[in-house]
């Protein structure tokens, strides 16, 4: 890689053995993918170590001795545990304990304490054309493609990144990187995708066929808002490794089909109809229909405010009380959990018999088989679990191995109080 | 006997010498080794009970979460890491973040596939700055 002379005199030690050794790892990190030189990044969202990764909160706590400091805007991805609300579903004692002494080890490097995969709905939106390095692939791919910030899939790095203000410019931050590769040219009715999750069955189904590559979606309907927005997104990066995606003229780089190839061909161009869609949802679903069900999750990712407000009022409006036999949370960060809590819908949901969890979610904590095994924790007794999110009908199939059913999220909250699956239908008429 | 060197592409540096460890199929960091020991835990591995620690690992690619770097780290921590990492296919960006925090030399798409050219147990020297790799057999 090309240094500047602030870049050599970084990598010599000037500012410190902290920023040297940070320097030195993204120099061979830069080099090992033929970098040219560093991009100056803007802002970092950044990878919270999280207590059920053994050895990962101890590592951050040593590293923080050193005393380095992030030198941009930093915000945390989710952890182990809900911070406030720990001791009200069953967080071993011990989980909290550790993670809190890592969240001590994050507040003295000067990272922000978010906590939240969705950092863009709490204030962090870079503009189009901004270098930045995020984890978390539902954020990445919001702000590669709806707001046209350019990040990679950050990983251990982003840490550096953070403390220097430097990344190697490659992958992503290339325009080269940044053309469509397949298209998507989507044939639909005017009911075939209206809830949140339809989008969600969607990017699955792309993103199954793409993996790593560039989809461009030609035909989302006109009033594409930001919910459905990063449904779509998470579900491109969870069938798929999709890092980036056009729709236009709903994200940032391209207003038309064209421009969002720009120039190239696409290698492969396909047809998508209702019945690819209901594909997903077939395949996210392994539970009967007319079984009972002991958990619903709402909330992949982070809910925003106004999706908190829809489950509030729906609860409200039927006088509605969750099944006994269900565990129902609704997922969201903790600023919106404060938002929610001024307006109302915090007490709505829990008085209901919900729980409304920031910080973290069910794949995210002790529930994980793995982590239960690791801290001799009895395994959770989640047999069979409704959502709305593809992410996280995949990832908690895998994570805590229990049956799952996709469903929009009406279906979802009749799931909650019934206790029990109503029928094999996607769709809500209600 | 006779020298081969080949040249494949040096992602992370380190010039090591080490038993190959040569698995078919693509490698999970995250489940398939235990983080203590370096013992390969995946029921039914080619190499079940084997240990990775100071060998030079050939295998197709790395499978499984990113969380596989964490895992490099911390063998590393207790020196149980590999001495090196021959990758057939590229290597992401996040076994290459992982092998420069835990020092392994990693190289990847070698010039002509080496699975089937060299055998578990033989000695091999890595070059992951020049890009190369020897065996003699």
């Amino acid at each position: 890689m090309n240094l500047t002379d602030e870049e050599k005199r970084m990598l010599a030690g000037e500012r410190g053995e902290v920023i040297a050794k940070a320097m030195d790892y993204l120099v061979q990190f830069g080099d090992a993918f033929d970098a040219q030189r560093f991009a100056d990044v803007i802002y970092a969202h950044y990878p919270a170590e999280m207590s059920i990764y053994r050895g990962s909160c101890e590592e951050v706590i040593e590293y923080a001795q050193t005393g380095a400091t992030v030198c941009i805007p930093t915000t945390s991805s989710t952890l182990a545990c809900d911070l406030d609300r720990w001791n009200d579903y069953g967080c071993p004692a011990p989980i909290f304990a550790l993670q809190m002494q890592a969240v001590e080890a994050h507040r003295a490097m000067g990272i922000l304490g978010t906590y939240t995969c969705t950092p863009q709905l709490i204030g962090f939106i870079p503009p189009r054309g901004a270098n930045i390095i995020s984890v978390e692939s539902s954020a990445i791919i919001y702000f590669n493609s709806v707001l046209g910030a350019r990040t990679n899939r950050g990983g251990l790095f982003t840490r550096y990144a953070a403390v220097t203000g430097k990344y190697p410019l490659m992958g992503y931050l290339l325009d080269e990187h940044r053309r469509g590769t397949h298209l998507f040219r989507l044939r639909l009715g005017p009911d075939d995708l209206i809830h949140d999750s339809d989008h969600s069955a969607l990017g699955f189904h792309i993103g199954a066929i793409v993996g790593s590559e560039v989809p461009v979606i030609d035909g989302l309907p006109a009033g594409a808002t930001q919910d459905q927005l990063i449904a779509l997104g998470a579900a491109l990066a969870t069938s798929g490794s999709v890092t980036l995606f056009h729709a236009p003229p709903h994200t940032a780089e391209a207003d038309s089909v064209e421009a969002a190839f720009a120039g190239s061909k696409p290698k492969e161009i396909r047809t998508v109809t209702r019945a690819e869609i209901d594909a997903a949802y077939d395949a996210l679903t392994t539970i009967d229909a007319g079984a009972g069900i002991d958990f619903i999750t709402l909330g992949c990712p982070h809910y925003t405010l106004a999706q908190l407000r829809f489950v509030a009022d729906w609860l409200k409006r039927r006088g509605a009380k969750v099944h006994e036999n269900v565990r129902f949370w609704v997922c969201t960060n903790r600023m919106t959990r404060q938002a929610a809590a001024w307006e109302g819908i915090v007490r709505i949901i829990e008085d209901a018999g919900g729980l409304v969890i920031a910080d973290t979610c069910p794949v995210e904590c002790h529930m994980r088989t793995s982590t239960c095994r690791e801290y001799g924790l009895p395994t959770p007794q989640v047999r069979a679990m409704v959502t709305d999110s593809c992410k996280m009908a995949r990832y908690v199939g895998d994570l805590i191995g229990c049956r799952t059913a996709l469903r929009p999220r009406e279906a979802c909250l009749e799931a909650a109080v019934s206790g029990r699956l109503e029928s094999a239908s996607h769709t809500c008429d209600e | 006997m006779t020298t081969h060197t080949i040249k494949a592409r040096g992602m992370v540096r380190g010039r090591v010498q080490g038993e190959a460890l040569v698995c078919r199929k693509a490698f999970s960091f995250l489940g398939d080794v235990d983080m203590d020991s370096g013992a390969i835990i995946a029921h039914g591995h080619e190499h079940e009970g084997e240990s990775i620690a100071g060998k030079v690992m050939i295998y197709p690619e790395t499978k499984g979460s990113s969380g596989g770097c964490v895992v490099l780290t911390t063998l590393a921590r207790q020196n149980r890491q590999p001495a090196a990492i021959i990758l057939e296919k590229p290597a992401d960006t996040n076994m290459v973040e992982g092998a420069i925090l835990a020092g392994v030399a990693l190289l990847c798409q070698p010039q002509r596939p080496l699975i089937d050219a060299v055998p578990s147990g033989t000695l091999v020297t890595v070059d992951g700055s020049a890009g190369e790799i020897s065996w003699k057999d």
